[in-house]
């Protein structure tokens, strides 16, 4: 019996690939308070499981699936799935996560979390179901995409409400940036966990649970949810997520110049409105789409119905679709970035690396470092929608130039010595937008554990907050002056502590964090959610505490990192922001500096705690976070 | 009042006003009646037919009820005979006869306790009413729901008027 009044299942599940034991172990109590779940239970189990410097794709590494203890009850988009492993691509720290329906069933399979270790000799599924769990051959499996993949189960398993964790081809053939998919459409796509699942030969867990999700103090519970729900209706960010999904955004990054277009070598596109939040509605939006209890409902489910691509059907876009597969390689041909994005979920590949990786080498292309030979033939250079198509249906079987392609941004840049054009932070391709007019983002995003990430932090802070609120929580009105460099560290540090508070509940960020008040980061992000958690699990916690686990969470990840190598020349920006100034747009002429980048990341390691010459947390302050 | 029940009021003309498969009804009800995350004891259920469709399902309240006709024990039973077939779950006996003979599959056992379990209008505030995002679920009888297709195909009949 679970030692919680309610929230956590109670039980981790262990499962050795190599002999195929499987045991379940108690979740420890203090280990809980400490930890809360999701990235706090990987990033922990990692640190403590893995030996330092272990081939990301041999036995030793591990895959974990964590979920935190708000899954599986009705909070407000309590959806979220964390998956983590030694990431293939970078050697770091990797983890990733995703919505749906996936990570709540393992809870009411009687689980909060499943560790995977070793290899099978074949290849094997994982079927849960209310406390029980079974390895299954799955070599009729292997081969096939992701929604084949569900099919096939649930017909096996003969019942279609079950939930299906899985890899495609491209973790299979050890694509390295390979991805994990529950319920067909939630992708876990960076850092290659894919790719770690198909090195153990694990296809797919397959999950179906009815039991109990508990609540400690319903009536206290269902005052935090709905007080929380409350800070979202008439949000405004939620009405824009409805309306056209992260999409909305291709035009705040046209507006301020910040698109890493042509593999950077533009900050803004012409005929940007093609690809808009609005063009992607009105063309292909069937319905809005909510993962497990969201009333945000930013998901799209969207449908080519005809022409030369139709019929594709797929949820997406999302922002991230459009600037990996749409920007990044000047493709503004808006179906065909839509059949892209289909393409990389249904192989399992991360459409953010495949797309970097593959506007990289059209670069390499345009400048006459690959040959026409080089790549099999194909005109591959910026625009070329068909090209794109080609590789995203080659790389999942590493066929033909798809096998570099298959090896992402940094090996690739090191095997052609091409360095220079690869961007990426630690070996992850620099997502979201280009920080070279704003250093805040450059920070956040070269300081992630994960590598380069615009979601690990919130550096978007300086746009709102008040001069007097950033006067009082941050010691500088500086914080408020979106140029401004003082403080800025300091605010990044908080930022990171604070958004990793949602990845340890498994509630989704843009439920969560989306706001344009400083206050309500607060009252939403950490008094109602410490609030939530109390009254789910009837644990002890508070706002502060919270955030403390955050930042504890924070160190044990640069604790990994820091065994593995990465000290402080891996907390930059890739050298072409340094290099070469914003040729166009409103940021034209903006590079990073390096003074005053040094300067923020002293600052950052200032307010970490962690030494300015290495960036190895310093032992005061592991111990006052109490990590021994 | 005529009989109530819950009817799915989607607009297929707007993708905001159609069930998003949150599943917000099914965790709100079964935490409404069992203070618990669990969404197989929620009394409605939202189907996925894939390729994006997705129907919230629920009982339908019968005018002449299989399910309590067929009950052996005198478990399910009416207060009014316009009120909403219930469940005494002290008499139920878990033989799912009234499964049987659902022509919706809205009456189910519950996976905790083992007796029947269907909707019963939350005594008249219904929790997935309330909680639907999308505002697709709503209490109705079946006068209403019926104005309410009539209303769409006579829409349907004017834009086909309008493209003439």
């Amino acid at each position: 019996m679970s030692v919680f009044g309610g929230g956590y299942a109670g039980q981790i599940l262990y499962v050795d690939l190599t002999d195929g034991s499987i045991q379940k172990k108690p979740l420890d109590r203090e280990f809980a308070l400490k930890y809360i779940g999701g990235r706090g239970f990987s990033s922990r189990i990692l640190l403590d499981e893995l030996k330092p410097g272990i081939d990301p794709l041999s036995p030793e590494n591990l895959v974990i699936l964590a979920t935190g203890p708000l899954n599986g009850t009705p909070a407000p988009s309590a959806s979220r799935l964390i998956v983590a492993a030694k990431s293939p691509l970078t050697g770091a720290l990797g983890d990733s996560n995703s919505g749906g329906y996936w990570a709540p069933e393992l809870k009411y399979a009687g689980f909060d979390a499943i560790v995977f270790d070793g290899r099978s000799s074949e290849p094997v599924y994982l079927w849960v179901e209310d406390g029980k769990a079974v390895l299954r051959s799955a070599k009729h499996l292997w081969g096939q995409k992701i929604h084949q993949t569900s099919e096939l189960l649930k017909e096996e398993i003969g019942d279609d409400d079950i939930h299906v964790c899985a890899i495609g081809p491209g973790g299979e053939n050890l694509v390295r940036y390979a991805c994990v998919v529950t319920d067909e459409e939630s992708v876990g796509g960076r850092c290659g966990i894919g790719t770690v699942m198909g090195s153990k030969h694990l296809k797919a867990v397959v999950v179906r649970g009815s039991r109990d999700v508990g609540i400690a103090d319903p009536k206290r519970f269902k005052e935090a949810i709905d007080a929380y729900r409350e800070t979202l209706v008439g949000e405004v960010w939620t009405e824009t997520l409805r309306r056209l999904g992260t999409p909305n955004l291709v035009a705040h990054r046209q507006k301020l110049g910040i698109w890493g277009a042509k593999n950077f070598q533009r900050a803004t596109i012409d005929g940007w409105e093609k690809i808009s939040g609005e063009a992607f509605r009105e063309k292909f939006l069937l319905k809005v789409m909510g993962c497990m209890g969201c009333m945000v409902r930013c998901r799209r489910y969207s449908a080519i119905q005809d022409g030369p691509l139709a019929p594709t059907y797929t949820k997406g876009p999302e922002y991230d679709t459009i600037n990996a597969l749409g920007a990044k390689t000047y493709v503004t041909d808006p179906a065909v970035i839509l059949r892209a994005h289909y393409l990389c979920d249904e192989y399992g590949i991360d459409e953010q690396t495949a797309g970097s990786t593959i506007a990289m080498a059209m670069e390499l292309y345009e400048r006459g470092i690959l040959k026409k030979d080089q790549v099999d033939g194909v005109e591959l250079v910026f625009g070329n929608g068909e090209a794109l198509l080609h590789f995203i249906e080659k790389i999942p079987f590493r066929k033909g130039f798809g096998d570099l392609l298959a090896e992402g941004t940094k090996i690739m840049g090191q095997q052609l010595n091409a360095d220079y054009y690869a961007i990426h932070v630690k070996g992850l391709e620099v997502d979201a937008s280009d920080p070279r007019s704003l250093p805040t983002r450059a920070l956040t995003y070269a300081v992630a554990t994960r590598g380069s990430c615009h979601l690990r932090g919130f550096p978007y802070i300086d746009e709102f907050i008040k001069p007097e609120e950033a006067m009082a929580f941050f010691g500088t009105p500086s914080v408020s002056d979106l140029h401004g460099l003082e403080g800025k560290g300091k605010m990044v540090a908080w930022s990171e502590n604070w958004v990793t508070v949602s990845n340890l509940m498994g509630l989704c960020l843009f439920a969560w964090y989306r706001s344009r008040s400083f206050p309500m980061l607060i009252k939403r992000g950490l008094d109602l959610v410490s609030e939530t958690f109390v009254a789910a699990t009837g644990l002890p916690m508070t706002s502060e505490e919270l955030l403390r686990c955050g930042e504890r969470v924070y160190n044990v990840e640069k604790l990994f990192n820091v065994r593995e190598g990465f000290g402080r020349e891996s907390d930059y920006p890739p050298p072409r922001f340094f290099e070469e100034a914003m040729p166009d747009g409103p940021g034209k002429g903006s590079k990073l500096n390096r003074e005053d980048y040094d300067r923020l990341l002293d600052e950052y390691y200032e307010a970490r705690g962690w030494d300015k010459k290495t960036g190895v947390p310093t032992p005061e302050k592991l111990r006052s976070l109490g990590l021994p | 009042m005529a009989r109530q029940r819950i009817g799915y009021f989607e607009n297929r003309q707007d993708p905001e006003n159609i069930c998003s498969r949150c599943r917000m009804c099914e965790l709100m009800c079964a935490f409404h009646h069992h203070q618990v995350g669990n969404p197989r004891r929620g009394r409605i259920k939202v189907i996925a037919l894939g390729q994006g469709e997705d129907i919230p399902v629920t009982c339908l309240n019968c005018e002449d009820p299989p399910c309590m006709n067929i009950c052996p024990t005198g478990a399910l039973y009416r207060k009014t005979a316009d009120g909403m077939v219930q469940v005494n779950e002290d008499i139920c006996i878990g033989c799912a006869m009234c499964l049987n003979v659902c022509p919706v599959g809205a009456i189910t056992l519950d996976p905790v306790d083992g007796v029947a379990s269907k909707c019963d209008l939350c005594q008249g505030e219904p929790q997935c009413v309330t909680y639907c995002p999308a505002s697709v679920l709503k209490m109705t009888d079946a006068g209403q729901f019926a104005r309410y297709r009539m209303k769409g195909f006579a829409r349907f009949l004017q834009s086909a008027g309008e493209e003439r």
